[in-house]
C-alpha cells in the first residue's frame, strides 16, 4: 500500500513537471512553402510593449494600433472591395515585458515560435529592441516601425537587415532643436539637463551637433539618473551657472518633476524647450499645476504628428479619423486625448501602407523590402511631413516642426525642418 | 517506524531524482521549440534558486542580492565568450589589465563564470559576518540597487546600456543536434551537476553545520562549528552558483544589459525559494518553475481568457504571495512533504515546523 | 531572550531630561560644526565653490532628508513593535497619497490632509490584523515575503486604479524661493521640515506623556511582560501600524509635490529610508530621524562636490558609506547592542 502511494507520488511529481508541456501545441503541419503568419485570410502579427511597470505610460500604444487594425478588419478597401488587406485580417498579438529586455527575449521567441507571427511590429524600448535584434536577424523575421527614436535602427540596416525604425531618431530632433536656437536665440545661454542614458545623451549630441562651431552656446549640461529622487542639486547648479535656456531631455515623469524643481529653485528660464516624448499633455498640466501656467507657456518642442487635442485641429480629417477610430474600435473608458493612442494609430497606417508594398502575395523578404521604398503622406502626420525611404536613407522620419505650448495646446511656429 | 519503512523513506529522494532525469531526458520529444526555451530557464533558475536556498534556507543568511549575483554571472560570461576582439567590434574598450582572452567556446565560461562569482560572493560573506539580519538584508539590497547603476557606469567594459549581444548560441563540435535542444541539455546537466553538489553538500558535515548556524548560532558555537567559515562558504557557495545561472542565461538570451538585472529580480527569487521551499533542494524546482511560467500565464492566462486589466496581473501575483504565505509558509516542497509524511503515518499530525522552515 | 545593553555613557548627575537635552543641543552644534568643516575643506578642493550654493544644498538634503526621516520612523516604529521590517511601507505610502490627491479633487488641502490621515491610520491596523496578525509568530523570511507581496499589489492597484500617467500633487506651501541670509531656500523646502518636525514632536510627546502611549512602549519592549500585565497586546500592534501608516502617508504628501504622482515614486525613497532606519539603528526613533537627514545631506553633496562620483554613482556611494559605518558599528549610530544570554 504504502510503496504504491510513493510511486504514485512520484509519478505525480514527474506530472507537473510535464503537465504544461502536455498543453504545448503540436507543431501544426503547414504547406512547405507556406509563409508563416500569412494564411489566405489572416496576417498575424506581434510586439512587446510595457503595459506595467516603470514605462507603463507608453501602454496605449499598442491599444491605439489595435484600434486601427480592427478599423481596418471592418472597414473595405476602396480600391479592391475586400476587408483587411487583400482580403486577410489583421490579428494583433501584444505582451508585457515590463520594459525588461530579459522577457523581451523570452516573449519574442513566444511570438516567432508559438505565435509564429509574420513579422514583430512597433516594439517599444531601445534596450528591449536590442536585445532581440539578432534574433530577428538570425531567423530572417521582421522586425519593423519599432517605437524608440534610437538612430541605430537607420545607421545599421546593413548589419542588421530585419529591423527597422520609424519616428523621427533623437539625434535629428537635437539638431532641429539647435538650428531653431541659432535662427531665433543666438544669443541663448543654454543650459541641457538630460537622462543619463543612450535616450538622453543622443539628443545631446544631436543638439551638440546641430550647434556646431557655437557649441558654446552650452554653457551647462547636468544629467540625472532614474534613481534619483530630487533634481534639486542639478537644477540650482544650472541656475548658478547663468543660463536662460532650459533644454530639457528627459523622459516624461522627470520632465514634470525638472519643471517643477526648477521653479523651486527660483530658477525663471527666458525658454524651456523639451524634447517630443514628453511634450504630452499630460505632462504639461501636471508641470503647469506645480510650476503654475504662466512658467510653462512658451516652452517650444518638435512634432511630426498632428496634435490631436489642438482645436485648430478639431475639423482636420485625419483627426476626427482618429476619434472615430478610437470610438467605435477602441477600448471603452480611455481618455482618447492621451497622445499615445494617437501615435499608435499614426503608426498603424504606415504598417498597413507596408503591407500594401508588400503586395498580395507578402513574404518576410518582401516586407522588408518595402521598409527601403516607403514614399507616402501620412494623414496623421503634420502637413509637409513626408514618409520615405531608400537604400541609402532608412529613417522614415526625419523631420519636425518645432511647436509652442500655450495654456493647453501646442503650436507649430516654424517650418518644417530637416533632421537628416 | 520499522526498517523498511526508514529505507523507503530514504529511496524516495533518489527516485524521484531519477524520475526527473528520465523526464527532462525524454521530454524534447513531446514539446515544442517555445516550450523547451521555457524549460530550459526553468534549469537556468533551478541554478540559481539552489544557490539562494543553501544561503537562506540553509544557512539562514538572507539576500535580498541574490540577482546581482547571477548578473556578474551573466557578464562575465558575455565578456569572456566574445573576448577581447568580439569586444572591440562593439566600440567598447576594455582596461588592458583584465584578462578577457580572446574569447572562447560559451560553455567553458560556464565554470569560469561561476568561479569569479563565488569569489565575489566569499568577499561579500567576510564582511556580511559583521552584519545581523536587517543589516544583512540591507546590505544585500544595496548591492542589488548599485549593480545595474556600476554596470551602466564602466560602460567601456559592459557596453552600458546598451549592453552587449553575444553570438547567437550555436551546437558545438558540429554535432547533428539542434541549437535549441543542445542549449536544453547543456542547462540541465548543469542543474543536475549543481544539484548533486548542493545535496552533497547539505547532507554532509557541512549542511549539517548550516543548519545548526541556522538554528541557533550560538548553540553551533558551543557544538565547535565555526559559524565565520560556514557562512562565509554559504556565500561563496551561494554566489558560485548563481554565476553559473547567469552564464547560462547569458548564453541562451545572448543579450546582457543592467536593465536585465534589477532589483526586482533579486526581490522576485526571493519569492520564488520561498514559495517553492526553503530548506529544502526541491523547493528549487518549484521556485524555478513558478518564476518561469507565472509571468506569463498571468498575462494570458491559457485556461480562462477574459479581458485583464493591464496591471492585474502584478495584483494577483501579490495577493498570491500573501495568500501561499498564509497557507503554506513552508512553501510548496514543504507541502509535498508533510503529504509524504501524512500518508506514510495515516495520519494528518501537527508537527513542530519551526526546524524545516528557514 | 535578548536583553539590549545600555549605552555607555558616562555617569552625569543629572536627570535624564535634562541629559537629553545637552546631548540634542550637543549633538544639533555639532552638526553645525561640521557641516562648516566640510564647507571649509571644499573651498579648497572646489573652485566654483559657494557658501550660499553650499547652504543651498544643505537645506534641500535636509529638505529630502525629512521625508527619508519620515519614512524611517515608520519603519522602526513597526520593527519595534513586531521586529518586522516592513517592505511595503513605501507603497503604502504611495497609496494614502493617491487617495489623498483624489480627495483633493473634491476638498481643500488640509481637510483633505487630515482624512487621508485618518484613513491611512485605519488601513494601517487592518493590513496588521488582517495580513500580518496570521504570520507574526512564523519565522521572519516568510513575513518578509507577505510585505513583499503587499508591496507588489499594492503597486500595481495603484497603476490600475489610477492609471499610471504622471500626476501633479498640490503643496500647501508656495512654489516660491526665499532669502535667508544670502541663501536661496524654496519655501517648500522649509515647509516640509517644518511638518516633519510637528509630526516629530506630536509623536513624542505621544509616546512620552499619554497612556496609551505608554502601553505601546511596554508592548514594544516585551510583548509577553504586557500581555501578563492585561494589555491587549493584538490591538496595541495594530495602532502601532496604523501610526507606521500614518506617518507614510505624511512622508508621501510632503515629497509628492516635487516628485510627481507616480506609482513607483515611493520606490527609491524605500530603499534610501531603509538605508537612513538601519544607519540610525533600526530600533531607535532618534536613530531614523538623524540617520534619514544625515542621509540626504550626505547624497545632496556627494553628488554636487564629488566629481568621480557623480550623478550617477551617487545612490551606490551613499549606500557604501552607509555599509562602512555599520560594519564598524553593527547596531547602527543610535541602535542597542544585542547582547544575547544564553
Amino acid at each position: 500500500m504504502k510503496k504504491l502511494l510513493l510511486a504514485l507520488l512520484g509519478v505525480g511529481a514527474a506530472l507537473t513537471v510535464a503537465l504544461p508541456g502536455a498543453f504545448a501545441r503540436t507543431e501544426a503541419t503547414q504547406a512547405p512553402d507556406a509563409v508563416p503568419g500569412i494564411t489566405k485570410n489572416s496576417i498575424v502579427i506581434g510586439g512587446t510593449f510595457p503595459l506595467s511597470g516603470i514605462a507603463s505610460l507608453y501602454a496605449p500604444i499598442p491599444r491605439g494600433m489595435e484600434a486601427y487594425f480592427n478599423y481596418i478588419n471592418a472597414r473595405r478597401d476602396k480600391k479592391t472591395g475586400q476587408r483587411g488587406i487583400y482580403g486577410r485580417k489583421i490579428v494583433w498579438k501584444y505582451y508585457d515585458d515590463g520594459y525588461n529586455p530579459g522577457q523581451t527575449v523570452q516573449l519574442t521567441n513566444k511570438l516567432i515560435l508559438e505565435d509564429k507571427v509574420f513579422a514583430t511590429v512597433g516594439a517599444l524600448g531601445t534596450e528591449p529592441v536590442l536585445a532581440v535584434r539578432p534574433l530577428h536577424k538570425q531567423r530572417k523575421v521582421p522586425q519593423v516601425l519599432v517605437s524608440t527614436g534610437a538612430s541605430y535602427w537607420g545607421l545599421q540596416y546593413k548589419q542588421y537587415p530585419w529591423t527597422s525604425g520609424w519616428q523621427t531618431d533623437y539625434i535629428a530632433e537635437g539638431r532641429v532643436y539647435a538650428r531653431w536656437i541659432l535662427q531665433n536665440a543666438p544669443t541663448s545661454k543654454i543650459g541641457v539637463f538630460f537622462q543619463n542614458d543612450d535616450y538622453g545623451k543622443d539628443y545631446l549630441r544631436g543638439l551638440e551637433q546641430g550647434l556646431g562651431s557655437k557649441r558654446s552656446l552650452i554653457v551647462s549640461k547636468l544629467s540625472y539618473e532614474l534613481s534619483d529622487s530630487s533634481y534639486a542639486s542639478q537644477l540650482s547648479r544650472l541656475r548658478q551657472s547663468g543660463a536662460d535656456t532650459l533644454v530639457l531631455f528627459t523622459t516624461p515623469t522627470p520632465t514634470a518633476r525638472a519643471i517643477g524643481t526648477a521653479k523651486a529653485v527660483g530658477w525663471n528660464p527666458k525658454q524651456i524647450v523639451i524634447n517630443s516624448v514628453s511634450a504630452t499633455d499630460q505632462v504639461m498640466a501636471g508641470a503647469a499645476r506645480a510650476a503654475g501656467q504662466a512658467y510653462v507657456n512658451g516652452a517650444v518642442s518638435t512634432g511630426y504628428l498632428k496634435n490631436n487635442t489642438n482645436p485648430k485641429y478639431r475639423t482636420d480629417g485625419a483627426v476626427k479619423a482618429y476619434r472615430r477610430i478610437m470610438a467605435n474600435y477602441g477600448p471603452d473608458g480611455i481618455n482618447i486625448n492621451n497622445t499615445f493612442y494617437y501615435y499608435g494609430v499614426a503608426k498603424a497606417y504606415d504598417f498597413v501602407k507596408l503591407m500594401y508594398v508588400a503586395g498580395r502575395n507578402p513574404t518576410r523578404a518582401k516586407l522588408m523590402a518595402a521598409t527601403a521604398k516607403m514614399n507616402w503622406v501620412n494623414p496623421y502626420a503634420l502637413k509637409g511631413v513626408r514618409i520615405k525611404t531608400s537604400q541609402t536613407d532608412r529613417f522614415p522620419i526625419d523631420q519636425g516642426k518645432v511647436v509652442r505650448y500655450n495654456n493647453g495646446s501646442w503650436n507649430e511656429i516654424s517650418a518644417l525642418y530637416k533632421g537628416r | 517506524m520499522n526498517v523498511v519503512d526508514r529505507n523507503l523513506g530514504r529511496a524516495i529522494g533518489p527516485a524521484l531524482f531519477l524520475a526527473a532525469a528520465v523526464l527532462v531526458i525524454l521530454l524534447p520529444r513531446f514539446m515544442g521549440e517555445f516550450r523547451l526555451l521555457q524549460f530550459t530557464l526553468v534549469a537556468i533558475y533551478v541554478i540559481a534558486l539552489l544557490g539562494l536556498n543553501i544561503l537562506t534556507g540553509y544557512s539562514g543568511q538572507i539576500s535580498l542580492g541574490h540577482g546581482a549575483f547571477v548578473g556578474v554571472g551573466a557578464y562575465t560570461a558575455a565578456l569572456l565568450s566574445l573576448g577581447r576582439p568580439g569586444l572591440e567590434a562593439f566600440q567598447l574598450d576594455p582596461p588592458s589589465w583584465i584578462p578577457l582572452g580572446d574569447g572562447m567556446r560559451p560553455i567553458f565560461t560556464i565554470p569560469i563564470a561561476a568561479l569569479v562569482t563565488g569569489l565575489f560572493g566569499l568577499l561579500i560573506g567576510v564582511p556580511a559576518l559583521r552584519l545581523g539580519g536587517i543589516s544583512l538584508a540591507l546590505a544585500t539590497l544595496a548591492i542589488a540597487v548599485s549593480f545595474p547603476i556600476v554596470m551602466k557606469r564602466f560602460a567601456e567594459v559592459t557596453g552600458g546600456g546598451g549592453g552587449i549581444n553575444l553570438n547567437l548560441p550555436e551546437t558545438p563540435f558540429g554535432w547533428d543536434i539542434s541549437t535549441r535542444h543542445w542549449l536544453f541539455y547543456e542547462a540541465w546537466v548543469t542543474a543536475g551537476i549543481v544539484f548533486l553538489a548542493a545535496w552533497l553538500l547539505t547532507r554532509g558535515r557541512i549542511g549539517r553545520a548550516w543548519r545548526a548556524i541556522r538554528d541557533g548560532e550560538v548553540a553551533a558555537v558551543s557544538s565547535g562549528v565555526n559559524p565565520a567559515l560556514y557562512k562565509t562558504f554559504a556565500f561563496g557557495v551561494s554566489a558560485a552558483f548563481a554565476g553559473a545561472a547567469g552564464a547560462l542565461l547569458a548564453i541562451e538570451t545572448a543579450y546582457v544589459n543592467p536593465d536585465t538585472f534589477p532589483v526586482g529580480i533579486s526581490i522576485l527569487l526571493l519569492a520564488s525559494a520561498v514559495i517553492g521551499g526553503l530548506g529544502s533542494l526541491a523547493g528549487a524546482v518549484f521556485g524555478a518553475l513558478l518564476y518561469v511560467f507565472l509571468p506569463i500565464y498571468a498575462q494570458k492566462p491559457p485556461i480562462f481568457s477574459f479581458e485583464f486589466a493591464d496591471q492585474a496581473p502584478g495584483v494577483v501575483f501579490g495577493v498570491f504571495l500573501i495568500v501561499i504565505m498564509l497557507l503554506l509558509p513552508g512553501g510548496v516542497a514543504h507541502f509535498f512533504r508533510a503529504l509524504v509524511v501524512a500518508a506514510r503515518t495515516g495520519r494528518f499530525r501537527r508537527r513542530s515546523r519551526t526546524s524545516e522552515l528557514a | 531572550m535578548a536583553i539590549p545593553a545600555r549605552p555607555a555613557l558616562p555617569a552625569l548627575d543629572v536627570s535624564p531630561a535634562v541629559r537629553t537635552l545637552i546631548l540634542g543641543l550637543g549633538g544639533f552644534l555639532g552638526s553645525i560644526a561640521a557641516l562648516v568643516l566640510i564647507g571649509l575643506v571644499l573651498t579648497q578642493t572646489e573652485e566654483a565653490f559657494t557658501w550660499s550654493g553650499y547652504w543651498q544644498q544643505v537645506v534641500s538634503g535636509l529638505a529630502q532628508g525629512a521625508i527619508f526621516a519620515s519614512l524611517a520612523l515608520a519603519l522602526v516604529l513597526i520593527y519595534r513593535a513586531t521586529d518586522i521590517l516592513n517592505f511595503a511601507q513605501g507603497e503604502m505610502a504611495t497609496f494614502t497619497t493617491y487617495i489623498a490627491w483624489s480627495l483633493m479633487n473634491h476638498m481643500s488641502y488640509w481637510p483633505a490632509f487630515a482624512l487621508t490621515l485618518v484613513l491611512a491610520f485605519i488601513g494601517g491596523a487592518a493590513i496588521e490584523r488582517t495580513i500580518i496578525r496570521p504570520v507574526e509568530h512564523r519565522p521572519e523570511i516568510v513575513v518578509v515575503i507577505v510585505t513583499i507581496g503587499l508591496l507588489i499589489a499594492l503597486n500595481g492597484l495603484v497603476a490600475w486604479i489610477w492609471n499610471p500617467e504622471v500626476k501633479a500633487f498640490d503643496s500647501p506651501f508656495p512654489n516660491r524661493t526665499t532669502e535667508i541670509g544670502g541663501v536661496v531656500v524654496a519655501i517648500q523646502d522649509l515647509g516640509v521640515l517644518g511638518v516633519t518636525l510637528v509630526t516629530v514632536i506630536l509623536l513624542w510627546a505621544f509616546f512620552r506623556f499619554t497612556a496609551l502611549g505608554l502601553v505601546m512602549r511596554a508592548v514594544a519592549n516585551s510583548q509577553d511582560a504586557s500581555r501578563l500585565l492585561g494589555v491587549r497586546v493584538g490591538w496595541m500592534l495594530a495602532l502601532g501600524w496604523g501610526l507606521a501608516a500614518v506617518l507614510g502617508a505624511i512622508a508621501g504628501m510632503m515629497a509628492a509635490p516635487s516628485v510627481f504622482l507616480d506609482p513607483n515614486m515611493m520606490l527609491i525613497i524605500l530603499i534610501y529610508s531603509f538605508a537612513a532606519a538601519v544607519l540610525g539603528g533600526i530600533d531607535s526613533p532618534v536613530g531614523a530621524i538623524v540617520g534619514g537627514l544625515v542621509l540626504g545631506v550626505l547624497i545632496n553633496l556627494l553628488g554636487t562636490y564629488v566629481d568621480f562620483i557623480g550623478g550617477d554613482l551617487r545612490l551606490p556611494a551613499a549606500l557604501v558609506v552607509l555599509l562602512i559605518v555599520l560594519l564598524i558599528r553593527p547596531q547602527g549610530l543610535f541602535g542597542h547592542k544585542v547582547v544575547r544570554r544564553v
